[in-house]
């Protein structure tokens, strides 16, 4: 009779588990280092998108798991291998910066486990790979919507300053090259200086001498809020424009008043929410944190979440990572938080970008730029 | 190029060069005396601007309290670098020491990306420091015109402590021979102390211009322009403190020169420093203002 009861409660048991199965996904974020901001960002968005939607449509039930890689090459790796072989997650979320996706990518494709990035931007990332997806733009888009920007505002004289030491910089400003010559535009100048550098004061005493309409900044935010203020000082008035590497709060407590007027490109401006899940979700952020300003990073954060669970609930098993990846790759038209995303066959996202200004220390949304 | 690019360029130069400097003078007086290269003086500059930084952004202090507060806190840094990590070892071979030096390096800037994070903040550079005087077209700000002032003057006070007071004459035994010092009744580690003490001083001065000029702190700060500084103490002259002002500005103008006339070279403005310090120690290892290294200090 015992046995007839311990059998029966096990079986029981193993029902109950099979109808509600756990499945685990892995985020990779840098928690710590000196990119933590943009992982922290990201981290508020997935979490509280999860929070949201934490189960399939057939009941599953999804756990997050978060490890921090430092932003850092071999720790990157570390977390990757560890999530596929020892976690077995069904897909990965993250990292933030093109180099670290890069490494994730290249683990994530021969165990064909699907990777959607948020924020890494570099074109060749995707290229001639099967499992990596992102719901950001590209550089290459990125390029092309500041170039046109500036041509339409009758500014055809650029001088552009590249950082040589950064893949994100030299993609973008080959970019904006292409679409700004071909539209008319000249680049008078292009100027190369390396990150880590404090001092440009002879570069800018130089671009002064040239005199050009715009200054396209294809950097991240500690070198071009550095150039701005030493500009301010040095009495050179003309309009700056960078990607999304500017596009945080850091750029403009470290430019002060020198950024204002500044302009740059952005995935998302949380006062004109673009979809109705978008406003939704402003919303509940709102609701948590007491805040409606919705960070670029934690809005794509929740894109990528979002994307995965869409495709997750279209497959039959939604543990298996191919079927995830095929839907991921047939996503079209997917109402998302930065927008309306649609997937195409290299895994890039089309979608359109924001031009903000920075007007007394706070951006201001100024356009929406479509591909 | 004109002659008022030129004289901005001048300018730029001219107030870089003053920092890199002043945080040289300090690796000359260590090595003159231990015959170390303190490669955790950098950090030292880093450790003067976060503690300013500190005093004016939490504490709320006014500024020169505040600046006057954090060079005090630095030397006194500096002085406990020494006794904890380079005490131990004045008897072990010198390439103990140098390692010492750079395990302390890395201690301090792990110790600031711990307590601090790895976000650069921005520095509170007071009104009247961001003044912009425009003479005729060359512009300077108050602290372009201010740094090279105050190396200046911190320069000749290090000379007058070292030719003129009873300590920079100890200190210029010390740097002759430290065990026969020690027969003639000087207390050698007191006066190492010393020699500490003033050069972290110096660093955390020129850190703090530093953020005043580049208002962005953050714990890695210190690492190219320490590299830079050491530079310019060599291409002075190691062991000479006017060797050390000199090759500062050298390295200075050198990174604006490169700017100015080679434009396509100046994402590789920082390489010449380095460049110049291969070729002088190719020709001339004992630097510009350098005497024969074991008999003249200072």
């Amino acid at each position: 009779m015992r046995k007839i009861i311990g059998l029966s409660v096990a079986t029981a048991l193993t029902c109950t588990m099979a109808l509600a199965k756990e499945i685990n996904v892995g985020l990779i974020l840098p928690m710590s280092g000196a990119i933590a901001a943009y992982g922290q960002n990201a981290e508020v968005g997935v979490k509280l998108a999860h929070k949201l939607q934490p189960k399939l449509n057939n009941g599953d039930k999804i756990n997050l798991i978060l490890i921090d890689n430092k932003g850092d090459k071999v720790e990157t790796a570390n977390a990757a291998t560890r999530l596929i072989s020892s976690d077995k997650v069904v897909a990965l979320l993250g990292p933030m910066i093109s180099t670290n996706t890069a490494q994730v990518i290249s683990i994530a494709e021969k165990k064909h486990v699907p990777v959607i990035a948020p924020a890494a931007t570099n074109d060749k990332l995707t290229m001639r790979k099967m499992y990596a997806n992102r719901v950001c733009f590209t550089d290459s888009f990125q390029g092309s919507v500041v170039a046109n920007y500036a041509l339409k505002q009758n500014k055809k004289k650029a001088v552009v300053i590249v950082d040589q030491a950064t893949v994100y910089s030299l993609g973008l400003s080959k970019a904006f090259k292409n679409t700004y010559t071909k539209g008319g535009g000249k680049i008078l100048k292009k100027i190369r200086i390396t990150s880590g550098d404090k001092d440009y004061k002879a570069i800018i005493s130089q671009i002064k001498k040239l005199n050009p309409d715009i200054i396209f900044l294809p950097l991240y935010h500690p070198e071009a809020s550095m150039i701005a203020r030493q500009a301010k000082e040095l009495g050179l008035k003309t309009t700056m424009i960078s990607g999304d590497g500017v596009a945080n709060q850091t750029f403009i407590d470290l430019g002060g008043d020198a950024v204002n007027g500044y302009l740059y490109t952005d995935a998302f401006d949380y006062t004109n929410p673009p979809t109705k899940k978008s406003a939704e979700f402003i919303k509940a952020y709102q609701k948590q944190t007491g805040s409606n300003a919705l960070n670029a990073f934690s809005a794509l954060g929740a894109d990528t979440y979002n994307l995965l669970v869409n495709a997750m609930n279209k497959c039959e098993d939604p543990t298996n990572s191919k079927c995830i990846n095929k839907e991921i790759k047939n996503t079209k038209k997917f109402e998302a938080v930065t927008g309306i995303i649609s997937i195409d066959k290299e895994g890039n996202a089309i979608k359109s970008a924001v031009i903000k200004e920075i007007v007394n220390g706070k951006p201001v949304y100024k356009a929406t730029v479509n591909p | 190029m004109d002659l008022l690019t030129f004289m901005q360029q001048m300018v730029n130069g001219f107030s870089l060069g003053s920092m890199y400097a002043l945080i040289a003078i300090g690796y000359t007086m260590v090595y003159g005396v231990l015959r170390l290269i303190n490669f955790a003086h950098g950090d030292i500059m880093m450790v003067g601007a976060f503690l300013a930084y500190a005093f004016i952004s939490i504490f709320n202090l006014p500024f020169a309290f505040a600046v006057l507060l954090s060079v005090v806190i630095s030397a006194l840094v500096g002085i406990l670098t020494d006794k904890i990590a380079y005490k131990p070892l004045r008897e072990a071979p010198r390439i103990s020491l140098l390692i010492t030096a750079i395990g302390i390096s890395f201690f301090l800037e792990n110790a600031f990306t711990v307590f601090a994070g790895g976000i650069p903040r921005p520095f509170p550079v007071p009104e009247y420091m961001q003044n912009i005087f425009n003479v005729s077209g060359i512009i300077f700000s108050t602290s372009s015109i201010m740094v090279p002032i105050v190396t200046l003057v911190l320069l000749l006070a290090i000379l007058f402590v070292l030719y003129k007071t009873k300590y920079g004459m100890a200190i210029r035994a010390l740097s002759f021979d430290i065990k026969t010092v020690n027969l003639m009744g000087i207390d050698a580690n007191k006066i190492i102390s010393i020699v500490f003490a003033l050069g972290s001083a110096l660093a955390a001065v020129g850190g703090i211009f530093w953020v005043i000029n580049y208002p962005s702190v953050e714990p890695m700060m210190g690492v190219l322009v320490g590299l830079k500084a050491f530079a310019a103490a060599v291409v002075g002259g190691i062991g000479s403190v006017t060797g050390a002002v000199l090759g500062g500005f050298i390295i200075g103008f050198t990174e604006v020169v490169v700017v100015a006339f080679f434009p396509d070279l100046a994402g590789y403005k920082d390489a010449f420093a380095f460049v110049f310090l291969i070729f002088v120690l190719l020709f001339k290892p004992t630097g510009i203002m350098g005497k024969d290294l074991e008999k003249s200090r200072f």
